[in-house]
């Protein structure tokens, strides 16, 4: 049976939604070093465009995770799965400056601090992703048990 | 600040805290700044900023009731001359004495390139006249038979134009600048509408993108030679350096051949061309680049050398780089010239017209009159008036002076804005309004001196 109470990390809402940011951060990143490397503001334009997407996306992810967790009346996992809350808050603030960055214009909307934002944010989204998600493996071992 | 005013942000609608306070400190800057350092041949430049969110205050437009003008010092007049235009842009007078106003819409043909061109597209729209109404893009023609002021007769001088601008009479020739061409019209004295479809002389530089689109015009003392300003095509290079080619730059154009060459260059948005009486030089004014502070980059007005070479994109004033712009080009920026005469930044000026018919008080006489359309990246408004730069030997002699204000409230809203500047037959400013769809005629206070110029 399905029962979100009982498996409460896993978030399928949470999970799905929380795979734009990973993807777009990243994507970000890549597009931000084209265009260091070219000049070329068609690869600062694609940066906007995923920074603010994957902005729209993981604010909807977390608050379907904050959803979930209401839901599930654990108010103690935000606890157990404390770096997927701290860790997706920082990229959440990390992504918002560099989407602000970006919104410069021209060459400083990424060089130097939008690339660096960008590279910080998706160090802070993979630990987390990283982290979060094995600690959330072992609570979901655990909680599936009856 | 406790009006009501608009404040927006550009970029995703969080703000942390950190945020606000980067944008409160920029604010206080803008208070504590006086902007009088920055009118003259030598302004301050504070070093540049730049923001996660850069200030604006945009001042949102009410109109003017019947009977609401803008206000003069003593000594002038000023009325309206027509009011329920729609969009003035500029105005001329043709030698007869009956006025063009040229209506006069934006292409808005700006591609959405990024998130922010949404914001930037939607904050555009909170600050210009509105409306869905199309009566625009056209010239209207008014003629005062009886010399009192109020025109007898108003009709469509020409119709269905493409966000025109400029216009200049040469003999019987009308040009008029399109955003995308100039076009020959026959002209005969007299004559209150054109129906024949204008021939192009010169493709200019409109779209794609055509961020910039007014096309100031103006012709030779001799009438061989056209001059148009020809703006561009993004405030800093953001749309790619391909997209300014020919751009931010004073054309010269062959009026038998309509060939053109470039007179003058790295002029960001010029405008308001007209021949100085004294030096019979080429000035301009210019509106400079935006988001580098609310003290940057101080908007100016200059005479234009042949050949010259004015900075934008990759300096401004001389050698200050903007690092917004890759590659530089260390080659263009040691020749950059300073411009003349600063006018403060962010006022806008897009209207420029020497003093040369005699209508108005002895004060005014050979100096210039510039028509400061107002800002919208800094937090205390800037701009938004008509002001006088007193010239001598050819040269500015001396502060600005305010000539026309109020066209904002004292909550910060706006009846009106000034664009185009021009002097009618008898020697009277005439002012485009082109959010309060007006035109303001300026005479001098006391009749007898008015009527004497005739």
């Amino acid at each position: 049976m399905m029962n979100s109470g009982s498996s409460p990390p896993g978030f399928p809402i949470f999970r799905i939604l929380a795979a734009f940011p990973i993807a777009g951060f990243c994507g970000a990143l890549v597009t931000d070093i084209a265009y260091a490397a070219t000049a070329d503001m068609l690869w600062a334009d694609f940066s906007a465009w995923l920074l603010a997407a994957s902005m729209v996306a993981g604010v909807l992810a977390a608050a379907a995770g904050v959803v979930d967790v209401i839901a599930s009346r654990r108010l103690g996992l935000l606890w157990t799965a404390w770096p997927i809350v701290i860790g997706g808050l920082l990229a959440l603030a990390l992504g918002l400056a560099d989407n602000l960055v970006h919104s410069r214009d021209a060459w400083t909307s990424v060089m130097p601090i939008g690339l660096a934002l960008s590279a910080a944010t998706v160090l802070v989204t993979l630990i987390t992703a990283w982290t979060g998600g094995s600690r959330v493996a072992r609570i979901n071992a655990v909680g599936v048990r009856p | 600040m406790r009006h009501a005013m608009l404040k927006l942000g550009c970029g995703v609608a969080l703000a942390s805290a950190a945020v606000l306070a980067l944008t409160g400190a920029a604010s206080e800057t803008a208070d504590s700044f006086d902007v009088r350092t920055q009118i003259g041949p030598n302004p301050v430049l504070p070093p540049l900023q730049q923001y996660l969110l850069p200030p604006m205050h945009l001042a949102p437009v009410i109109g003017w009731k019947p009977g609401e003008t803008p206000k003069v010092p003593a000594g002038l007049r000023i009325q309206a001359l027509a009011t329920g235009l729609e969009h003035p842009r500029s105005v001329y007078t043709l030698p007869n004495g009956d006025i063009l106003v040229v209506e006069s819409r934006g292409p808005g043909i700006e591609p959405v390139t990024r998130p922010k061109s949404v914001i930037m597209n939607w904050m555009e729209s909170l600050v210009t006249s509105g409306g869905s109404n199309t009566g625009s893009n056209r010239i209207t023609l008014l003629r005062d038979t009886h010399g009192d002021g109020k025109p007898d007769v108003r009709t469509v001088f020409i119709d269905h134009l493409a966000s025109p601008f400029g216009v200049a009479l040469v003999g019987n020739d009308l040009y008029v600048a399109d955003t995308d061409a100039i076009l020959h019209f026959p002209y005969t004295t007299g004559q209150t509408s054109i129906t024949v479809p204008g021939d192009v002389l010169t493709p200019l530089p409109g779209g794609p993108i055509d961020h910039h689109w007014t096309k100031s015009l103006v012709a030779s003392a001799d009438g061989s030679k056209l001059y148009v300003g020809v703006g561009s095509n993004s405030n800093i290079t953001e749309n790619g350096i391909g997209a300014e080619y020919e751009r931010a730059a004073i054309w010269e154009v062959d009026r038998a051949t309509g060939a053109h060459r470039i007179f003058a260059s790295g002029l960001r948005n010029p405008n308001g061309l007209s021949w100085e009486p004294q030096s019979h030089a080429l000035w301009t004014v210019v509106n400079e680049r935006d988001e580098l502070g609310p003290d940057l980059v101080p908007d100016y007005m200059t005479s234009v050398k042949d050949g010259g070479f004015y900075g934008w994109p990759y300096s401004y004033y001389g050698q200050h780089l903007d690092p917004r712009v890759q590659p530089q080009r260390p080659d263009l920026v040691a020749k950059a010239l300073v411009p003349d005469y600063a006018l403060s930044s962010h006022v806008a000026p897009l209207g420029l017209v020497f003093d040369t018919a005699g209508g108005l008080p002895a004060h005014y006489a050979g100096g210039a009159f510039v028509g400061e359309h107002g800002s919208w990246d800094r937090q205390v408004l800037n701009g938004y008036k008509v002001v006088f730069v007193p010239f001598s030997g050819g040269k500015p002699n001396g502060m600005a002076e305010d000539v026309v204000t109020g066209f904002l409230d004292d909550k910060g809203q706006a009846h009106g804005r000034p664009v185009g500047l021009a002097l009618d037959k008898t020697g009277a400013l005439l002012i485009a309004d082109d959010v309060g769809n007006a035109v303001w005629r300026v005479t001098s206070a006391a009749p007898g001196q008015a009527a004497d110029a005739r």
